[in-house]
């Protein structure tokens, strides 16, 4: 009784105000900021990709497979920070085995296979199928067999096989763009349908977050682009790289309006939480959301990214203008999760207090597990392009009939 | 005429396997009486009604304790159940000689429910830890059971604390409460039965502050006449601090 006594004390200290017992410790911690910015990530780096594919944007053509490989390896991890939060990984069968029409939260292991499934997995199977086909032709040993178990030990390369391929690809594209938008739209729908929190509770909250997820894939993209064309010796396509800047400036745009569009609703509503979410915004959420989110990971490489793009600046320059301000996008796409999922548990929804998060090192839920699995998308990527090299292209023919 | 291309065949066969699996797995997993009641195992509930027991209740300890229930429940803790400050009594009650419920002796517990807190209500008895009779335990003084203070507060902001260390930082500083409120003694003893009187209309602040009124000279005037229109003054001027204005400092 004693050491209860005790310990609400210490963690009452850090309270300002009054807040509901329940509300001291935040139950939604640093993995669930995770989990909304990698599945952002997933969305957007496809929904570039469906740009070269669908809307035939020429340009993009260099960075469509890489795109769609990316957004592969982020999906392999988009569930793990949930599995490692909610702490019994060997039940999350059960949300298949048992579903829960009622609940949103439950639907998201639908919304995920579909995806992978339906989506990601077919589009870079029919992708890749000719050249894994090739490949395997001119190859020995192990990855011949790896490039054939892939393929499905199908062997049609002849022109109307390859054209079916083309064409199937394109129409699960078409598909794909929906789920995309329907996959990170429904992680805003879990935070924005949520009445009693008014941090979350919007219906703009899934769009800000479908907009921002372009916003962070496009920025992914440009950088993973930028880093593995320099690793490889490569000569950088600038007229790709120019045509990427000027999409990522474009959805920075929306996404910030949509997001000013979010503030200025809430200010002009003056809902009775006004007063402590403004509270929470001026002074819990001061860095994370007005300088690392607006001023640094917004506004300040937008401008640079006009700047540079119509600047005359040698190329070199002009690709670490890019580099620097897609790091910066990404930084502060992350400090919007953080934000969203954070702040909306900092205030008491009595709306008479603030309490604080205290980020853990190690443990389950700590910095070293979210870096971890922040890290383990790129290792993916590496063994992903190891095995289906984008780039590559065989030097053999396609069958003619 | 064309062919049905091969890759669908390929794709379709690990897709049909992988489906398959699941609907056999789904078979074995899935508890046989899922589903019976709603969604969750039947069994379940079962297996929470044969766990132990913790909590008891109020009307438990009645049987041996009568007394103490009696005098709390006319006391002011009338509405604190007996294991929020003794915990968990299922195992005293079973054996009450053996398994002896822990008692808050000491300093550290009351205050969880009485330091002074802000946002408490109107009226909640709160005391300032550090200050309130220092380096004794609470039950020296007050009974746990039936806890009224030794003699009635005699100040105002032994409740009131928030408004009374509001109006210390106030011009009205030197305005006792007693000016505005006119408080029966009784209300220190018996608060919710006496209560005292709130000013009723512009005229009674106009006491001290209209043009013509008979007040200390540096007290500021308003011409009751155009100021504020017709509102009462606490409309807009919080009373207990009045240089705010509705809501912002001057
Ligand atoms: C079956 C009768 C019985 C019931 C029911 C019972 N008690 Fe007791 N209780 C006793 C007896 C007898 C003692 C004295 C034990 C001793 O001094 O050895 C006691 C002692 C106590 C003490 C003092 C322990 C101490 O350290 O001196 C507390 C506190 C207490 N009971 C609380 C409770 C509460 C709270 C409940 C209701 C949840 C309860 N009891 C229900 C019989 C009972
Ligand atoms: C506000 C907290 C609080 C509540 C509520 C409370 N107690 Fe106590 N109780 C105490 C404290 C503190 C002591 C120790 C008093 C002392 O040592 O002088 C105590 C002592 C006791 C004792 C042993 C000493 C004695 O006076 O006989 C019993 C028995 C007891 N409580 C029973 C109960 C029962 C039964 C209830 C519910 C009707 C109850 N208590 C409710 C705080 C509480
Ligand atoms: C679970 C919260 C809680 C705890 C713990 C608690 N109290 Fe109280 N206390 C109350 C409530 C509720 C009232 C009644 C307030 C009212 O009537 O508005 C009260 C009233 C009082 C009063 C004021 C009686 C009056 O004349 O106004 C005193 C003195 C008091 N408690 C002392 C104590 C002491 C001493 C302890 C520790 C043994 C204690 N309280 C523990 C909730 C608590
Ligand atoms: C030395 C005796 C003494 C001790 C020890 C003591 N108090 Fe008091 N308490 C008083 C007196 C006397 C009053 C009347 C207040 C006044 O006149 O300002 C009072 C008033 C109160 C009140 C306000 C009651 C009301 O109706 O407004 C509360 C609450 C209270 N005490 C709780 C506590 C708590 C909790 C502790 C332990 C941390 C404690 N007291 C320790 C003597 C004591
Ligand atoms: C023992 C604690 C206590 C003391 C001492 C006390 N009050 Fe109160 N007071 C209360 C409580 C409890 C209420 C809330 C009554 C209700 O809401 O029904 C209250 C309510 C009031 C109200 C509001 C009445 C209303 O209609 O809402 C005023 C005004 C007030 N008190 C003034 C005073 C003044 C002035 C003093 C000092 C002379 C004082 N009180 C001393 C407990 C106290
Ligand atoms: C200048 C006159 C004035 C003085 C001095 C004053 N009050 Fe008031 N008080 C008022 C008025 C007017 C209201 C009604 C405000 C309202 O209805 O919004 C009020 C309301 C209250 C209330 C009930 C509403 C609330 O805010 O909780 C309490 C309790 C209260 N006063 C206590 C006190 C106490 C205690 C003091 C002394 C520390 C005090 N007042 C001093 C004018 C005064
Ligand atoms: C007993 C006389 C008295 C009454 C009644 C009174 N006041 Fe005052 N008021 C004062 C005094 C004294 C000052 C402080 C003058 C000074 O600054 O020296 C003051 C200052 C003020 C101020 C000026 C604050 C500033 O900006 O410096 C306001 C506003 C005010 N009172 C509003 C009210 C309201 C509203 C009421 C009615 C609820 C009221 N007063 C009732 C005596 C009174
Ligand atoms: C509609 C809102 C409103 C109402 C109602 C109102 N006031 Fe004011 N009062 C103000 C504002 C705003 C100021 C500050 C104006 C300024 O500085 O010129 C003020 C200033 C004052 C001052 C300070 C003047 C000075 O010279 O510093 C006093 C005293 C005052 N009010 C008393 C009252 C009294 C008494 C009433 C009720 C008869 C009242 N007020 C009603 C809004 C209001």
């Amino acid at each position: 009784m004693e050491s209860l006594n005790e310990r609400l004390m210490s963690a009452l200290q850090q309270v300002s105000g009054y807040i509901y017992p329940n509300e001291i410790e935040l139950h939604w911690s640093l993995l669930i900021v995770i989990y909304p910015f990698i599945t952002g990530l997933v969305a957007g780096a496809f929904i570039l990709a469906s740009l070269e594919k669908v809307f035939n944007v020429k340009e993009l053509t260099p960075t469509y497979r890489f795109a769609l490989l990316t957004a592969l390896s982020f999906l392999f991890v988009a569930p793990l920070p949930l599995l490692a939060h909610l702490g019994h990984p060997l039940r999350s069968y059960e949300i298949f085995f048992t579903p829960n029409l009622s609940s949103a939260m439950a639907a998201f292991g639908f919304v995920y296979a579909w995806y992978l499934m339906a989506v990601l997995l077919l589009e870079v199977w029919f992708e890749f199928r000719k050249d894994l086909i090739l490949w395997a032709r001119e190859e020995r040993g192990l990855i011949k067999w790896i490039h054939r178990a892939l393929a499905l030990f199908s062997t049609d390369v002849s022109e109307e096989a390859v054209r079916f391929d083309e064409k199937a690809a394109k129409i699960i594209t078409v598909i794909g763009i929906p789920s995309a938008f329907l996959l990170h739209g429904y992680v805003g729908f879990i935070f924005g349908s949520i009445k009693a929190n008014p941090w979350w509770s919007s219906v703009l909250i899934p769009i800000v977050f479908l907009a921002s997820a372009i916003v962070s894939g496009i920025a992914l993209v440009l950088i993973l682009y930028t880093i593995v064309t320099l690793l490889r010796s490569e000569k950088i396509d600038m007229k790709c790289l120019d045509r990427l800047v000027e999409f990522l400036f474009y959805a920075v745009i929306i996404d910030f309006s949509l997001e000013v569009l979010d503030f200025i609703h809430r200010l002009y509503q003056s809902e009775d939480s006004i007063k402590i979410l403004s509270q929470m915004v001026c002074n819990k959420l001061f860095v994370s959301l007005v300088i690392m989110q607006v001023l640094l990971g917004t506004v300040l490489p937008a401008i640079f990214l006009v700047f540079f793009r119509y600047s005359r600046f040698p190329e070199e320059l002009r690709r670490l203008a890019y580099f620097i301000s897609a790091l910066l996008i990404e930084m502060g796409i992350f400090c919007t999760r953080w934000n969203v999922v954070i702040g909306g548990q900092l205030f008491s929804k009595s709306f008479r207090g603030l309490t604080v998060f205290k980020v853990e090192i190690t443990g389950f839920e700590g910095i070293l597990m979210s870096l971890a699995l922040l890290a383990l998308p790129f290792i993916i990527l590496f063994v992903v392009l190891k095995i289906l090299p984008p780039w590559r292209i065989s030097s053999l023919p396609v069958d003619k009939n | 005429m064309k062919r049905f291309p091969n890759q669908i065949i390929r794709l379709i066969i690990p897709f049909v396997i992988i489906i398959a699996g699941l609907l056999i797995a789904k078979k074995f997993l899935v508890p046989a009486s899922f589903g019976k009641l709603g969604h969750f195992r039947a069994d379940a509930l079962g297996e929470a009604m044969s766990k132990p027991i913790h909590y008891v209740g109020q009307q438990a300890c009645a049987d041996c304790h009568d007394e103490i229930v009696k005098k709390k429940a006319a006391s002011y803790h009338k509405g604190v159940a007996c294991e929020v400050c003794h915990g968990p009594g299922s195992a005293h009650v079973d054996s009450p000689t053996e398994n002896k419920p822990p008692a808050p002796r000491d300093r550290g517990f009351c205050p969880v429910c009485h330091s002074y807190n802000p946002s408490r209500p109107t009226g909640f008895p709160q005391i300032v830890t550090v200050t309130h009779n220092p380096g004794k335990a609470c039950i020296s003084c007050h009974n746990a059971h039936d806890p009224v203070p030794p003699h009635a507060p005699e100040q105002c902001g032994a409740c009131h604390g928030d408004i009374a260390r509001t109006k210390m930082a106030s011009p009205h500083v030197d305005v006792p409460c007693t000016v505005c409120h006119e408080t029966p003694t009784e209300h220190r003893m018996n608060p919710r039965m006496y209560v005292p009187t709130i000013p009723a209309n512009r005229e009674f602040c106009g006491k001290c502050h209209a043009k013509d009124a008979q007040s200390a000279k540096e007290i500021p005037r308003i011409d009751m006449g155009t100021h504020g229109e017709r509102y009462v003054c606490w409309e807009c001027h919080y009373p207990h601090l009045p240089q705010v204005y509705n809501g912002a400092a001057k």
